[in-house]
């Protein structure tokens, strides 16, 4: 299977490129898909192009003051970067995030207080946004922290079945030490309430969206050959 | 009690493992080790989850180690060890490896021979455009290397900076990661 990791690097996380693509290239992985928030600001990019063997991507993370400025912000970078990503910190970025066709992946947050609603969910599966989530808690939170996370995740899978949304596990990587190899990432996965088969299929839709992107799509279904 | 039919045991699997840390920090002592293990797995399985997999480590010489566990509980056992993010303070990340069914294919399968244990500290300067500071430990191609703005690692809970011999030769393609980059 082909499985890419999304991974925050240096100056946004503590790894360089070059670091984190030894690491994942090591673990197993296809690719790695580089969102940091500023992706012209990247520390040593070529240098990350010397190692072989895997494939380096850059994409973005949108984040925007407003939310008007978030949604321009998507158009502006949809055409720079072949994949996008917004975090959705709060209310309004994921109603914005979660009705723009230009975006691949929303990140959300699982929180007891604010689970994912019915209306992002319908507008998530109308405009094929996936619905990534983040397993870094599960790996760095104990307790009664932890617990609370694991009873959110497992209401927004609930709603992510019954919409049948496209669900994409990432470690949310921001130095080499939090990559786990797929594998560990499925057996984690699994913790939080996924099923083997769904653990393994959201973690290869990475890789899948990205083919996707990279084809010359001239409207919605027709595709450039 | 020892059961009398070998037929009769629990079937068991070994896990070979790498354990990858951050900075110099001292080789990891297996009983740290064995105590985070068993506090993950406790944490996320509970008393009963932990009674019914008796994960036990068998050998670790400081980064390359084995566990022993039930067969039938292997992402469990995954989950547990990927689960692991620091012990005694340090950052540390395991890795499986894989899996088998004996000590001896697990060993020749998984465990490198020849494996490079002691990390090189050689306290050299590093300044760049975007980062300077001192290498604190180089391991092949990577090095860790201590920012003179801790601020640079704020944020994703790590105290150096992991970059490559690549990074610091300006990423030229004759970067071979041994001599010149650094």
């Amino acid at each position: 299977m082909n499985f890419y990791e999304c991974v925050n690097v240096y100056p946004e996380g503590s790894s360089s490129a070059s670091r984190m693509a030894l690491t994942a290239r090591n673990l197993g992985y296809k690719g790695i898909i580089i969102c940091n928030c500023d992706p012209s600001r990247i520390f040593m990019l070529p240098a990350a192009e010397s190692v072989t063997g895997i494939e380096i991507t850059v994409g973005a993370e949108v984040v925007a003051s407003n939310v008007r400025a978030l949604k321009s912000r998507i158009g502006v970078l949809r055409t720079r970067y072949p994949f996008l990503v917004v975090r959705g910190v709060t209310d309004e970025t994921v109603h914005i995030a979660s009705e723009d066709p230009n975006l691949d992946l929303l990140v959300y947050p699982c929180e007891v207080r604010r689970p994912l609603s019915i209306a992002t969910a319908k507008a998530a599966k109308l405009n094929q946004v996936s619905i990534g989530f983040d397993l870094s808690p599960l790996i760095h939170l104990r307790g009664n922290s932890r617990a609370r996370w694991l009873a959110a995740i497992s209401r927004n899978l609930q709603l992510v079945r019954k919409f049948e949304l496209s669900p994409i596990i990432t470690a949310g990587a921001k130095t080499h030490l939090d990559l786990r190899s797929p594998r560990d990432l499925a057996a984690l996965a699994e913790v939080a309430g996924f099923g083997p088969e769904e653990a393994e299929e959201a973690l290869s839709r990475l890789g899948m969206l990205l083919a996707q992107n990279s084809k010359h799509w001239v409207g919605p279904g027709v595709e450039l050959l | 009690m020892r059961s009398r039919f070998p037929v009769l045991r629990s079937r068991r699997r070994y896990m070979a493992f790498e354990l990858e840390t951050e900075g110099p920090g001292g080789p990891i002592q297996p009983k740290d080790l064995m105590g985070e293990i068993a506090s993950s797995q406790f944490s996320l399985f509970g008393d009963e989850g932990a009674s019914r997999n008796r994960i036990k480590l068998i050998a670790f010489n400081g980064r390359y180690g084995l566990i022993r566990f039930s067969h039938v509980l292997i992402p469990q056992t995954r989950a547990t060890l990927a689960a692991v993010h620091s012990i005694r303070g340090i950052r540390v990340a395991i890795h499986s490896k894989g899996i088998s069914g004996t000590i001896k294919s697990a060993t020749e399968k998984y465990l490198p021979r020849l494996s490079k244990l002691s990390a090189e500290s050689d306290g050299r300067r590093i300044e760049l455009k975007d980062v300077s500071g001192c290498i604190i430990r180089t391991q092949g191609v990577k090095v860790d290397l201590c920012p003179d703005d801790r601020d640079k690692s704020v944020g994703s809970d790590t105290r150096y900076l992991g970059l490559t011999s690549f990074d610091l030769s300006g990423g030229h393609e004759d970067a071979d990661g041994t001599a010149d980059g650094l």
